[in-house]
């Protein structure tokens, strides 16, 4: 492996995985100095049983656990605002966000806000300077996830707040949480992991730390995925895709290359199509494009894609060719396995053409505007 | 009225209880076996005159105290704060606890999954988990035994498995 002269790597977040790690939650806090949790959630995203799973975990703990379960995909700073003072006046010293998505944004948006004291949090935005440790912030993911829950990153309202601080301290992942209700939330999930930490792993100002993180991953979801995604309840497979969005986010954390992040982003926050699924339309395009560049390395992706034996079985020559192929035949068995359950262009996902033009404009302002707007022309029908 | 509800954390009776029950007989039985197994005796002849060590649950317990006094082994009971633990072992949540000692983890695999922390001097938190291995070897069959320990002892006498199940038994029952 080549070593690379300079580079600097932060992944501040602890990882608690497997059986019964929820159990352990209330040790962790004391750990983190918090004794009061608030538990930030959407009952209707995670469902009751979620909830419940989570508060029995503090079973005998003598704890008082805040809850609130209304977190919808429109919170704005209003509700922050809110929450904030209730927080404040309830003495909360800890937050745990259970879910993904929307739930862990607003939950460290409002740990932003609570840890700074704001005065008020209509006024907190991605200029905010935060130069200090914020409160304790625990997330949960269930199978719903983005794998940004890890990341340094708050998509709110529209707005992208970016700090290491951000980034949760521990991330519980328990296989009681993980298992889907159906193929496409976890083919999602999967695919949004993949997505990050092929981009991740490939790019440029790669460093041997992050590609420990996007190996992992990249390897988790294609030996799992498929079992995923053919029985959603299966729960090693489905740990191990939370495990892999896990490890994309701290991975993506650190990387600078994020085209398929931004696609995916702007449609979900456009149409609520979950980020995995655009991501994974996307994916052969991009890394196609990465290829031609010639910039990003490629061939790296092939390691974690096939292994060691077929790997070496592979001249140096061929190995980028050979990722995309592998790659290309991973999307087209998970889409035969899911059949019209897993839209495979923006018409069958149902984005009307009236929004993709608010679209288009929304990806205009990016400084890659016009490159991503190609790519969005490739994936319309 | 608040969108934030307060939900006081519920209990586990009987986890809790079949833990407790467990430790305090388990507490006993080292009690007994440091009498009747010669290898328990040498553990503890090696460990300092008033060592003592504590095994329960956080964060409220329970808990079983062991200590040497005066050459003797002896139950001290279960609340570590009247006493100075020399070696205290943690299991992390009452859960974490009935999965080990309703033996669907052995102690190995259990530390190896993060449930238990290490108060003290390592070789002294060596010698106590070879002291409760052996001790579950007598306690339990050899099917269940098997689940809770790291190896099964297969070179033991079936003498010494008897008399000293049955020394071992009687003593902790009685008390002795």
């Amino acid at each position: 492996m080549n070593s690379v002269p300079v580079f600097a790597f932060t992944c501040p977040v602890k990882t608690n995985s497997g059986n019964k790690a929820l159990e352990h939650l209330p040790v962790e806090l004391a750990g983190l100095n918090a004794c009061r949790p608030l538990i930030i959630t959407s009952a209707k995203a995670v469902g009751r049983k979620a909830v419940r799973t989570l508060q029995n975990a503090f079973g005998d703990s003598g704890m008082t656990l805040g809850l609130f379960d209304g977190v919808t995909k429109t919170a704005d700073l209003g509700l922050i605002e809110h929450l904030k003072n209730i927080c404040l006046e309830k003495k909360y010293d800890a937050i745990i966000a259970l879910g993904g998505y929307d739930i862990v944004d607003a939950a460290k948006v409002l740990n932003l806000a609570v840890s700074l004291d704001t005065a008020d949090a209509h006024k907190l935005s991605p200029e905010t300077p935060v130069r200090r440790h914020l409160s304790p912030l625990v997330v949960v993911p269930t199978a719903a996830a983005s794998g940004l829950e890890t990341s340094k990153f708050a998509h709110f309202s529209r707005r992208i707040y970016s700090s290491e601080y951000l980034a949760p301290n521990l991330v519980v992942i328990d296989p009681r949480l993980t298992r889907a209700a159906d193929g496409k939330t976890i083919a999602a999930t999967g695919l949004a992991a993949l997505g990050r930490a092929a981009e991740s792993h490939i790019s440029a100002d790669a460093n041997p730390f992050r590609d420990a993180y996007s190996f992992a991953a990249i390897r988790f979801v294609k030996e799992n995925l498929p079992a995923a995604v053919i029985k959603p309840a299966d729960k090693k497979a489905s740990l191990a895709i939370l495990n892999a969005a896990s490890m994309s986010g701290c991975a993506a954390s650190d990387a600078n290359s994020a085209r398929l992040h931004k696609l995916g982003q702007v449609f979900y926050e456009m149409q609520h199509i979950p980020q995995g699924v655009i991501m994974g339309m996307c994916l052969p395009h991009v890394l196609g494009d990465y290829l031609q560049e010639g910039i990003n390395d490629l061939a790296s992706l092939l390691l974690p894609l096939v292994g060691e034996d077929e790997f070496s079985r592979t001249p140096a020559a061929k190995r980028a060719d050979a990722a995309l192929a592998v790659l290309g035949r991973f999307l087209a068995d998970l889409y035969g396995a899911l059949g019209k359950d897993l839209p495979r262009n923006l018409r069958e996902a149902g984005v009307p053409g009236y929004i993709m033009e608010d679209i288009l404009d929304v990806l205009d302002k990016d400084n890659e505007g016009p490159y991503l707007r190609t790519v969005v022309e490739r994936i319309a029908e | 009225m608040s969108i934030v509800k307060d939900i006081p954390s519920a209990k586990k009776p009987l986890k809790r209880a079949y833990v407790g029950i467990f430790l305090w007989f388990t507490g006993r039985a080292i009690q007994a076996a440091a009498k009747v197994d010669k290898e328990v005796k040498k553990e503890f002849d090696n460990l300092p005159d008033d060592f003592t060590f504590s095994l329960g649950c956080l964060p409220n317990g329970p808990w079983m105290v062991i200590g040497k006094r005066n050459g003797a082994v002896k139950y001290l009971g279960g609340n570590p704060s009247q006493h100075k633990v020399h070696v205290r072992l943690a299991i992390k949540s009452v859960d974490a606890a009935f999965l080990i000692l309703s033996f669907q983890e052995s102690t190995a695999l259990a530390t190896a999954r993060n449930r238990l922390i290490t108060d003290g001097e390592v070789p002294y938190a060596l010698a106590v988990i070879r002291i409760l291995d052996i001790v579950e070897v007598y306690l339990l069959p050899k099917i269940i035994a098997g689940l809770a320990v790291k190896r099964y002892p297969k070179q033991w006498s079936a003498g010494r498995k008897l008399g000293g199940r049955i020394g071992i038994y009687a003593r902790t029952i009685l008390g002795i």
